[in-house]
């Protein structure tokens, strides 16, 4: 577009020059509005090469940005590589310093923040395990997966319960970078008052720069992302197939709900107690068998836990799935 | 509420095998029930008969005040930790929301032959099953020298609203180095660990204005709940502040003087600045004025909290001799899920289920310092039994405690929400 009208200027700007030349007569101000027109075109062209500098400049940092890239995955590959190696090695071999992953930090972009060492953040994101997986195969459960968040859009991952207000962030323009993820993890409910995610945040700059290095290797490439951990990982607790089977009674579930939502609001509000609305049921099942084995310490739930039967806690699990 | 097969097969027998109210709410139009009391068992009630029936019951709430200010957590308010509006609700949405019609007047008796409660304002309203959820008032006599025309000058602040806003003027205005004394209450009385917490946070008042104050409790019982909780905190956050006269010293002897704002503990005079009279405790009156009253409190089935003395008649909380439930906001709270099951399966035939019960109560010791107990309950023919407790560890670290504290606000944000919509 802006080709087009430059050299539409250019046609004009010759003729004026064309004329004003043959017919040897002017007025003054025709002289005028033509040295306007000559130095609109002057300026028009001085930008146009501005722009082919600044153009050219971009190309070559994104070239230089695309080779960073790369080498921050070899190098995180490599460490990670190297990290298992020692671990398999005896103890001497992991008392090699050669062999000790080391971060590598690249600035991302003007704001100042960095990415950390995606190693460092995947043993941080074992405290977000519990509700989202991410890598292969990875599915929504208690919240949704993570797999291409950079650049997604926040509240519209398809098939996943949004809180109203993530949604209403997510309409508004809200999308996933690493400022916004940056400053949701530091504190989530300062960015989404009402969000479902009931996590009080990273207050570690070193930390959160990590995890997004980490969360990063699983958006940089969608076709290509990295095994991870939690679709293979253990529950819990073990349960037999015949007790993750068990179909919940949403009638039953919603009367033995109502001694639950003394404390745990059903509008997914979670000052102080977890909101436990819209669990996926077999989270909500493992969950609740996790409290009654008093492998969960809270004394509360545990008390609560203890005397329901797995009919009970299917139809609680199936009634909270769902509840509106 | 989704109609699944299993549900609809589910009412299809429960109405099958109760047809006959069925049967009477088709000759009576509606099913009517009564509420009387819009606190934490009544207001509860009230709203999931109105949310779970969706239409089929009238449903009539009787509850004097127009706002409702709880009690539980008052004493945050007294400690300066919240204000005044943090306690106070409107029936607003129980009205406009459920469809429950909110009637502002006192409930003065009931007519169980005729079904009907009468009002302070004139007229009475038919009931098919009344709920009566009145709280508690004060056994007469209990502290020689205080009846309720002395609130003023030695509040109870047992009751929430401008008793707690009255003896929190109080303590503000105590002069340096001034004297608090509570007349703490026998058993059983509204809010086990109330009274200590509110020594706590009345302590933590006079520690940031009025350090050199003393607090001094009379006490009828040897043993109070959470009491090494307590003991623990006042001497870690107020040392040399409190002291506790338990029935050893003569804690269970006590008389007031109003007009001298003097309290005679076992013949030692005290000269008081506030004097805050928690008297013994019984059953809302209007319990006593229907007649369903055994001593001072109603006797009911756990089962369904139906009272021992009419079959149409549920009654809540405070009020109740239960069995092991403390009387507590929770466990009204509680009562009034499982008395709204039973009445909706009584007068609509829906499905009913085996009553379960539980209650948790949270105390503020200071800053960021919660502590709690609780336990779980099912009924029995005698009585509603404990079968499992739990109570906070002295020494506990100071992130737990401050998640506690945390919790609790989460839980006061939460029953408010599950009584009020």
């Amino acid at each position: 577009m802006a080709n087009t009208s430059g050299m539409f200027l250019s046609v004009i700007g010759g003729a004026a020059l064309v004329l004003g030349t043959a017919y040897g007569w002017t007025s003054r101000n025709y002289r005028a509005s033509e040295l306007d027109v000559l130095t609109d075109r002057l300026a028009q062209l001085e930008r146009s090469n501005a722009d082919l500098a600044a153009k050219a400049d971009e190309t070559s940092a994104l070239e230089a940005r695309l080779s960073e890239l790369e080498t921050e995955l070899a190098a995180a590959l490599q460490a990670a590589e190297d990290a298992k190696q020692a671990a398999m090695q005896p103890v001497a071999a992991v008392a090699d310093p050669v062999l000790q992953p080391e971060p590598d930090p690249v600035i991302a972009d003007a704001t100042g923040l960095e990415f950390g060492d995606p190693s460092r953040g995947e043993q941080v994101f074992a405290q977000c395990r519990s509700c989202h997986q991410i890598g292969q195969g990875a599915e929504d459960r208690i919240g949704p997966h993570l797999n291409g968040i950079f650049g997604r859009r926040a509240g519209v991952h398809d098939g996943f319960r949004y809180s109203d207000d993530m949604a209403m962030m997510g309409a508004d323009g809200l999308t996933w970078e690493i400022e916004t993820l940056n400053a949701y993890l530091e504190n989530p409910k300062a960015l989404v008052s009402r969000t479902r995610m009931n996590f009080a945040g990273l207050k570690d700059p070193q930390e959160r720069s990590d995890i997004l290095a980490y969360l990063r290797q699983f958006s940089a490439s969608p076709q290509n992302i990295p095994e991870a951990a939690p679709t293979a990982q253990a529950r819990e607790v073990e349960l037999s197939p015949e007790v993750l089977a068990i179909v919940g009674d949403t009638d039953y579930g919603e009367y033995l709900a109502s001694e639950c939502k003394t404390c745990h609001q059903q509008d997914g509000s979670d000052r102080g107690i977890p909101s436990i609305t819209h669990w996926p049921t077999e989270d909500f099942v493992v969950a609740m068998h996790a409290y009654k084995r008093q492998i969960r310490p809270h004394p509360v739930m545990q008390m609560m836990a203890a005397r329901l039967s797995d009919e009970e806690i299917a139809a609680l699990a199936a009634y909270f799935a769902e509840a509106e | 509420m989704k109609l699944n097969r299993r549900a609809f097969v589910g009412t299809g027998i429960a109405a099958a095998t109760l047809s006959a109210p069925m049967v009477h709410a088709a000759s009576h139009g509606k099913p009517k029930v009564v509420v009387v009391g819009g606190g934490a068992g009544g207001a509860t009630a009230a709203r999931y008969i109105a949310k779970d029936s969706a239409g089929e019951i009238d449903v009539t709430l009787i509850e004097p005040t127009r706002s409702y200010y709880t009690c539980f957590f008052s004493n945050l308010y007294l400690g300066g930790f919240w204000d005044l509006e943090n306690l106070s609700h409107s029936y607003g949405k129980l009205a406009s929301d459920y469809g429950i019609n909110v009637v502002h007047d006192w409930a003065t008796g009931v007519d169980r032959d005729a079904k009907t409660v009468s009002l302070a304002g004139g007229g009475a309203v038919p009931y098919d099953r009344l709920i009566l959820s009145p709280g508690i008032d004060f056994v007469e006599g209990s502290v020689p020298g205080w009846d309720l025309s002395a609130q003023n000058a030695m509040p109870h602040a047992y009751k929430g609203g401008s008793q707690t806003e009255l003896l929190k003027t109080q303590i503000m205005a105590m002069p340096e180095g001034g004297t608090y004394v509570m007349v703490a209450p026998p058993n059983p009385y509204r809010c086990p660990p109330g009274p200590y917490e509110r020594i706590s946070m009345v302590a933590h008042q006079l520690k940031a204005n009025n350090p050199t104050a003393k607090i001094i409790i009379a006490d009828p019982k040897e043993k109070f709940s959470k009491q090494g909780l307590f003991e623990e905190g006042w001497q870690k956050h107020y040392p040399g502040m409190i002291t506790r006269i338990g029935p050893d010293f003569g804690g269970e002897n006590v008389t007031v003087d109003p007009a001298a704002m003097t309290v005679d503990i076992d013949g030692e005079v005290v000269k008081a600045d506030v004097v805050n009279v928690i008297p013994a405790q019984k059953a809302g009156l209007i319990c006593d004025a229907a007649g369903l009253t055994e001593g001072n409190w109603a006797p009911v089935d756990g089962h369904t909290m139906v009272s021992r003395l009419d079959e149409n008649i549920h009654i809540l909380g405070d009020a109740t001799n239960q069995g092991d439930m403390p009387k507590s906001g929770f466990s009204a709270n509680s009562q009034a899920k499982v008395a709204a099951m039973a009445v909706r399966g009584a007068l609509t035939g829906s499905r009913v289920f085996p009553a379960k019960f539980s209650n948790t109560c949270w105390s503020l010791i200071a800053t960021d310092d919660g502590v709690k107990v609780g336990a779980a309950y099912e009924p029995n023919d005698e009585k509603i039994a404990s079968v499992s407790s739990f109570v906070s560890q002295t020494g506990e670290d100071a992130a737990l405690r401050k998640a506690t504290y945390e919790e609790s606000i989460g839980w006061y944000e939460g029953i408010t929400a599950d009584m009020f919509g």
